[in-house]
């Protein structure tokens, strides 16, 4: 990839931050050791982990002891709501999620049907907001379990978490409470405590961490069935060994995030409104997808293009050195409309002209305007090429 | 598998875009639910019956784009007779291929240009409507491509059955419930089957 490449495609994964990338190199050469007990190397392994664990679990606001690493976001995931309802299948077989639900999530809500679950997938609004009315008319005598994805991965729409907690809470059983994080975390402040949610999942590589780890929060007293089995190295969910140099690199990744959280989401949400009020600016029919405002994460502009499609659009700006993704059909294996627009109401023609673009800390107002010059120019060109905008009268085009 | 340089450049730079003025006869294909849409325009010489001019519109990805330019350039100067020949294979094949699951896309656009000079031949009397019958069908399965290797279905096999009664069109495709491209594959061919008068229901049986 070109150095001068503009990347803003920050919601699939980060620019790894080069402190993140000091903070791992002693741990791949002379500090290379795993965990173990009185001998020196050991000791330093274990000091190492509990560093890193204590780091991000602050950031959580978790106890270190609750805090687990993972190789990964759904790893975490998967230990979690497979360890949840592996323990607690005995008390209920009803499962409840929502059709905008990270595909984590809703894989192994399909997973969970084969094995016997009955599974309640709530609906969205027209902005991809899942009501707490509606989880509170899903509750049953036998629900076990309610999972939710806190930051929307497409359009980012902010799920209202403290209203679920009030149902959950009011309800007349306990019902377990999984949150993924994968898109909340650095981008919003985050208490487990004030969740009130049982498990959470996060992952290094959204925050300019290294791929490959990401972590799973487990209240202290939750009961998890075992997913993995082997020896225990570092940690007890995930058997076996984990890599000692990415959990520093993730420590690091949230020392740099969390050292100024409220100015890094200020400057986050400053440069995501000038990208939309320039859009606005320079292309005509142009719709956002998802809440205006303080209802989006601050990193996410989901915005469809009339009469052109999205792979087109990604292709050209690719070819300008420009990353970004699309809901597109045409630019997905399954060749299928983005699941979380169509389940926002939105048509076919909206959901191939979507364009999602997502920032980073490391994205600047300069970047901007040269992302929204090339759009707007490659909007006019395939638009000339287009037969749904030459169908429009001479008049409105 | 990435795009070929040849795929890029004709989708960065096509050929023949844009709308014809009085074109001779034009066909648009595809429709904006499915993914895309295309428009091709033709000038026929009438005394030679040769295509002398040809441009296109398209709403669809890059391989759409890049196919209908290249079908396009293959087209113009050639015979009315030797155009019919055309189709996405050769297409492809001046691309230097295109990724197996964006074959589909380029079918529209080969499909498109036969439309238009099918439509041609209808308006000038070259022949008639042609009549709707079971060889329809199988003559449109050919254009529907199994993503997942860049095929279409009859070569591949995945037809099993295919009637035509009243109406009623029914085929039995050999796709499993766990593929991944079944609901697609089905929606193409109730695309391309339910454009026809004749057909006022398309049953798709799976195993």
């Amino acid at each position: 990839m070109n150095s001068d490449r503009i990347y803003l495609d920050n919601c699939q994964t980060t620019p790894l931050a080069p402190e993140v990338l000091e903070a791992m190199r002693p741990y791949f050469s002379e500090k290379f050791w795993f965990p173990g007990t009185f001998i020196s190397t050991g000791e330093a392994a274990n000091q190492a982990v509990a560093e890193s664990q204590q780091t991000v679990a602050q950031a959580l606001g978790a106890q270190s002891s609750e805090l687990h690493f993972t190789s990964g976001g759904t790893l975490a995931n998967n230990i979690a709501l497979k360890g949840l309802v592996g323990a607690n299948s005995s008390r209920g077989k009803h499962i409840i999620c929502s059709v905008v639900d990270y595909p984590d999530l809703l894989t192994n809500a399909a997973y969970f049907e084969k094995q016997g679950f009955e599974v309640s997938y709530l609906e969205c609004d027209s902005k991809g907001l899942v009501s707490a009315e509606q989880l509170q008319r899903a509750l049953r005598p036998d629900t076990i379990l309610f999972m939710t994805t806190i930051v929307n991965h497409v359009v980012g729409t902010i799920q209202p978490m403290a209203e679920y907690r009030r149902v959950l809470e009011s309800a007349d059983h306990k019902i377990l409470f999984h949150a993924d994080a994968g898109q909340a975390f650095g981008k919003m402040p985050l208490n487990v405590k004030d969740l009130g949610v049982d498990t959470l999942s996060v992952s290094a590589h959204k925050i300019h961490g290294p791929q490959g780890i990401g972590a799973l929060y487990v209240k202290q007293g939750a009961k998890l069935s075992q997913l993995i089995h082997g020896v225990s190295r570092v940690d007890h969910y995930q058997t076996g060994g984990i890599s000692l140099a990415l959990m520093a690199g993730f420590a690091k990744a949230v020392q740099l995030t969390f050292a100024d959280l409220d100015g890094g989401i200020a400057h986050l949400r400053e440069l995501s409104d000038y990208l939309w009020r320039r859009l606005q600016e320079r292309i005509s029919e142009i719709e956002l997808n998802g809440p205006p405002g303080e209802g989006r994460a601050c990193h996410n502009i989901n915005a469809s293009i009339a009469y052109i499609e999205g792979e087109a659009i990604t292709m050209m700006l690719d070819v300008n050195g420009i990353t970004v993704a699309t809901g597109s059909a045409c630019a997905s294996q399954g060749l299928k409309a983005n699941y979380v627009l169509m389940a926002m109401g939105k048509n076919h023609v909206q959901s191939h002209g979507s364009m999602k673009f997502t920032l980073s800390r490391y994205n600047t107002k300069a970047e901007i305007d040269i992302v929204v010059d090339k759009l707007a120019e490659i909007t006019a060109i395939l638009r000339e090429r287009s037969p749904l905008y030459q169908a429009k009268p001479d008049q409105e085009r | 598998m990435q795009y070929s340089q040849k795929v890029l450049d004709h989708f960065m730079h096509p050929h023949n875009v844009g709308k014809m003025e009085n074109p001779d006869a034009s066909a648009t294909e595809g429709s904006p639910a499915c993914g895309d849409q295309v428009t091709v325009y033709i000038k026929v010489d009438p005394e030679h019956l040769v295509i002398e001019d040809v441009s296109f519109l398209s709403y669809g990805c890059a391989s759409n784009i890049a196919t209908a330019s290249i079908i396009t350039d293959l087209a113009k100067g050639k015979t009315l007779e030797e155009a019919k020949q055309l189709t996405w294979r050769d297409a492809m094949e001046a691309l230097d291929g295109l990724p197996p699951v964006k074959v589909h896309c380029s079918v529209l656009a080969a499909d498109t240009l036969q439309s238009a000079i099918s439509n041609y031949e209808i308006a000038h009397g070259l022949k008639e409507v042609p009549e709707f019958t079971k060889e329809t069908i199988l003559e449109e399965l050919t254009k529907i491509i199994y993503p997942k290797v860049g095929e279409d279905i009859i070569t591949l096999k995945m037809v099993k059955y295919v009637g035509f009664a009243d109406g009623e069109v029914l085929i039995d495709l050999n796709m499993m419930n766990f593929d991944q491209y079944r609901e697609n594959v089905a929606e193409e061919i109730r695309e391309h089957l339910e454009k026809y008068p004749d057909v006022k229901k398309v049953v798709i049986n799976f195993p």
